[in-house]
């Protein structure tokens, strides 16, 4: 078993219910292969800091999976067939550090403020 | 002849700041120790887009450890999670 960052950027003009469909599909897929999400994140809409297929801003979504390497050959495959994502990048790691979330601090400043 | 006068001028000089340097050791030290292996310093990591940002030009290139006084291991996970960053065009 290994663990993995991944994360997903999606196009701006998704509609919020297709977001919740693609976080529900992908969970999905990474269930069926005996995968386990450790946690999710949802970062919003961040501004991209260069245009990526005719887009400036991107939906981020970010999942803190366990299990095999073939879960995210899987995910991978489907991701990169997917026409509502820009990009998607997995990352391994060798701990969680699931104290530190650096974009939903910033997001709740901004709703104090 | 004269090459051989030079350099044994350039040995007596360094001797006597050798001996300098003992004597007022903080006056003559230039080293900075890295910034990032300090007990208690941040993590470098791919989402964490502030530190990142410290350590590039503002044309987004990647600044010499030489500049900024990284350590070299530091220096590699730097350049590694900003390339990250870079993909998600975080940065």
């Amino acid at each position: 078993m290994n663990l993995y960052e991944h994360t997903i950027v999606a196009r701006q003009d998704t509609s919020p219910a297709q977001i919740k469909l693609l976080a529900e599909k992908y969970s999905k897929i990474i269930e069926k292969n005996e995968g386990e999400i450790v946690q999710t994140e949802e970062w919003g809409l961040l501004n991209l800091a260069h245009i990526i297929k005719k887009n400036k801003k991107g939906i981020f979504m970010h999942f803190k999976i366990k299990g095999a390497g073939s879960v995210i050959g899987e995910l991978e495959k489907n991701e990169a067939i997917d026409k509502n994502l820009l990009r998607f990048m997995t990352v391994k790691v060798k701990k969680f550090d699931l104290k530190a979330n650096y974009f939903q601090k910033k997001n709740k400043q901004k709703k104090k403020k | 002849m004269p090459t051989k006068k030079r350099t044994g001028n350039k040995k007596g000089k360094q001797s006597n700041f050798a001996k300098l340097s003992i004597f007022q050791p903080n006056k003559y030290k230039f080293k900075k120790s890295c910034p990032l292996s300090v007990k208690g310093a941040p993590e470098v990591d791919y989402k964490n887009i502030k530190l990142l940002k410290k350590y590039m030009s503002e044309n987004g290139k990647i600044l010499p450890s030489r500049i900024t006084n990284v350590s070299q291991k530091k220096q590699r996970e730097l350049s590694l999670s900003i390339k990250r960053a870079r993909n998600l065009a975080l940065i």
